[in-house]
């Protein structure tokens, strides 16, 4: 058991999910803090430093969206939505209003703890990215001040519109872009329901940088949500 | 009709005898009693006066003054007992009486036939105003035909019917029919097609079969039954009656369409609080089931990281896991079930890329079979499909997970996907080698709630749902589904999505 220093609120009103989250935390020594209400989750998020939290969406009190809305107004921490199978909608909204990931239930303790991890690394990575002028995750990278893509060493010719794709992913390793986000970034505001042609757009990209498409190996489809880059 | 005319002609004939008879006696009375010739003049008056008024026509009234006259010429006038007058100036008499008994009668005619028109108004509008009031009272629509049957039955004196049509335009099987003035019985419709054929290409006011003249009773937008008077009452039927039996027609119509609308708006008020009720069910089932199982299957998970592989007490936490995980899928088969089968589903249909909704559902089978190699062949260009990814998604993963549990671990997984450009649709293919399907099975595979015949091992449980969802998911993509066992062995699963999205009018 290694000791951590960043500590995580646990945002949800049933306890026995609460207590295996709690029980995973300890286990991987996270230092925690729980809340079953989103006026809870609030007053704790004021009053003690919090580096991330994992919040489910279903409260009793007011919908987890609105807690999501309240803290981006202060705080970037990372905050992971736990949700029900059924709820795209809810994720695909949560993660545009500025949720950086989701689990859907039931999960394990490893497909949590390795969604933390992603997440806090995302965190020390903020101001990093932008000095870097060389993102890859595997055998992928590409550097942004040539405008050179490789793949295992070899350069990739990729068209414009696929080269700002790459780079909008490998800027958010691991972490869920959804459709809208993607759309609104490569395309602009006011496309914001082609999806058709970001699906095209993603298969021919895929045809360039995986070897079977329908196994993805670098970007994988999270069905009525968006994309996500592997991270490593 | 015409017996009737007849009797009435004798009698308004012998009243006209009667009435100058009588005139005629009190007159020689009078001269007897040596009164002055004006009074017997005024005396044939009134016997024309009172005949005009017990008989009906103008023609009685006439001939009473033609009578009387004559009359008076012959008993009253000299010389006596002829046609013939001595004095020329009774001509003026005769003229003045003719004349003045012409407008009486004619007046008290008038009058009379007034009365009896505004009778006969009366009469209808009562028997209407009593129809009306009777229906506000009706339970259902064929209280309303059995209200409308006694009703018109008493009016006009006959056995009525009325045949209800249900909600669908079609006519009941059995139709209301008055028997006596307190009994109805209901009678079966010989051949209620033929029936509503007529019914339907009827260019008249009503048609004319072999027991009924039958009468349309036609709401707002469909024929809502038929009024059936036999046919012996409806010939005889005068113009009042047959403009009441309109106005009766009418009103039925009236309360039969607004009982109607009743019913609906109740039961649509039904349906709204049904639909609450089933969608809070159904977050009742998605929050109270799936959280707890949720929370079973993440600490069962953890217990079994806790403990070594060898100890028994893995396999008793791994059995939680495990068990927990069937009840969960089965719990959002349900779910899926539940909502595939409401009407109202809305398909979020989207053009999606084949190769994308198959990545993920291979993904997903491989978080939980990791050792099974799943081969897929997909055309090396794009394709883009509508459908529901997240549904497609589903019916692939129950197939996958199928193809799984049949197949031992060495045999071979595929999916398959091309364009059939013909037809329009894509085919997607999930073929194993596993055991293949039973013969008896096949035709029922699809139903919900059936297990196979074959090995029912424990490993094996299902409740047969999973099938069951795949097909409401691909019919309510348009699509089709089926089954069939290969020739070498093992199964081979494959459904079609139609490649174009179908046109919204």
């Amino acid at each position: 058991m290694t000791s951590k220093n960043e500590t995580i609120l646990v945002v949800e009103d049933d306890t026995q999910i609460r207590n295996f989250i709690c029980y995973a935390l300890k286990q991987e020594g996270f230092p925690y803090t729980t809340a079953s209400t989103a006026q809870n989750a609030l007053s704790i998020l004021v009053s003690n430093q919090i580096d991330l939290m994992l919040l489910d969406l279903g409260l009793p009190d007011f919908d987890g969206m609105e807690v999501i809305k309240k803290v981006r107004e202060w705080s970037e921490m990372p905050i992971i939505v736990v949700s029900a199978r059924d709820q795209d909608k809810e994720k695909a909204a949560a993660l545009d209003s500025g949720a950086d990931d989701y689990l859907t239930k039931p999960f394990s303790a490893t497909e949590l703890m390795a969604r933390i991890r992603v997440a806090l690394r995302h965190l020390y990575k903020i101001g990093v990215t932008k000095a870097q002028t060389v993102l890859s995750v595997g055998g992928l990278s590409i550097d942004l001040e040539k405008r050179i893509v490789s793949l295992d060493g070899a350069q990739l010719h990729v068209t414009p519109l696929e080269y700002h794709l790459l780079t909008l992913f490998l800027k958010n390793p691991g972490k869920v872009l959804t459709t809208q986000y993607i759309l609104k970034e490569i395309y602009g505001v006011g496309y914001g329901t082609d999806t058709q042609a970001l699906r095209a757009l993603m298969a021919g990209l895929r045809r360039k940088i995986e070897p079977t498409p329908a196994k993805p190996r670098y970007i994988l489809t999270e069905i009525g949500v968006g994309y996500r880059l592997v991270d490593e | 009709m015409a017996e009737n005319t007849r009797d009435e002609q004798r009698s308004y004939v012998l009243t006209i005898i009667l009435f100058i008879a009588a005139a005629t006696g009190i007159c020689w009375l009078f001269r007897f009693l040596r009164f002055p010739e004006t009074n017997i003049v005024v005396v044939y008056i009134l016997s024309v006066l009172l005949t005009a008024r017990f008989t009906r026509g103008y023609a009685y009234g006439i001939a009473a003054t033609v009578i009387a006259t004559c009359m008076f010429n012959y008993f009253f006038t000299e010389p006596y007992f002829t046609l013939s007058v001595n004095d020329p100036t009774y001509f003026v008499t005769f003229g003045i009486m003719t004349v003045t008994s012409i407008i009486t009668s004619a007046l008290t005619t008038k009058v009379k036939q007034n009365a009896l028109e505004a009778r006969e108004k009366e009469a209808e509008a009562s028997a209407l105003y009593q129809l009306t009031s009777h229906l506000s009272d009706a339970a259902d629509i064929s209280d309303i035909a059995a209200i409308t049957v006694k009703t018109i039955s008493d009016i006009l004196n006959c056995r009525a019917a009325c045949l209800c049509f249900d909600e669908n335009g079609q006519p009941e099987q059995s139709f209301i029919q008055q028997k006596n003035s307190n009994e109805q019985l209901r009678r079966n419709v010989d051949d209620k097609e033929a029936l509503l054929l007529r019914m339907e290409n009827l260019r008249t006011a009503y048609d004319v079969g072999a027991e009924f003249y039958d009468w349309p009773i036609y709401g707002r937008e469909t024929m809502l039954g038929i009024l059936r008077i036999p046919n012996e009452a409806a010939e005889q039927m005068s113009d009042a009656q047959l403009r009441l039996l309109r106005s009766m027609l009418e009103s039925a119509a009236l309360a039969m369409d607004s009982f109607r609308s009743a019913q609906e708006r109740i039961k649509s008020r039904e349906e709204i609080a049904q639909e609450r009720y089933r969608s809070n069910l159904l977050r009742a089932i998605s929050h109270d089931l799936r959280t707890p199982l949720s929370g079973i299957m993440g600490t069962s998970e953890m217990l079994m990281g806790m403990t070594d592989p060898k100890d028994s007490r893995y396999a008793l936490a791994e059995g939680i896991y495990k068990d927990a995980d069937w009840l969960h899928s089965l719990v959002e088969n349900i779910l899926g079930l539940t909502r595939l089968q409401d009407s109202r589903l809305v398909l979020n249909k989207q053009m999606e890329a084949v190769e994308e909704v198959i990545g993920v559902a291979v993904m997903a089978i491989g978080k939980r079979a990791p050792e099974r190699e799943i081969m897929v062949h997909i055309p090396d260009t794009v394709m883009l499909v509508p459908m529901d990814a997240k549904l497609i998604d589903q019916v692939l993963v129950n197939l996958l997970d199928n193809a799984i549990k049949h197949t031992p671990p060495a045999g071979e997984i595929s999916i398959t996907v091309r364009e059939n450009i013909e037809e329009g649709v894509a085919v997607f293919t999930v073929a194993d080698r596993g055991t293949g399907i039973a013969s008896v099975d096949i035709s029922h595979i699809f139903q919900m709630f059936y297990t196979t015949h074959g090995k029912e091992a424990d490993s094996q449980r299902g409740v047969g749902l999973g099938l069951a969802i795949c097909e409401s998911i691909i019919k309510a993509h348009v699509g089709t589904i089926s089954a069939k066992n290969r020739k070498n062995g093992g199964a081979e699963f494959t459904f079609t999505l139609p490649l174009e999205a179908e046109n919204h009018d």
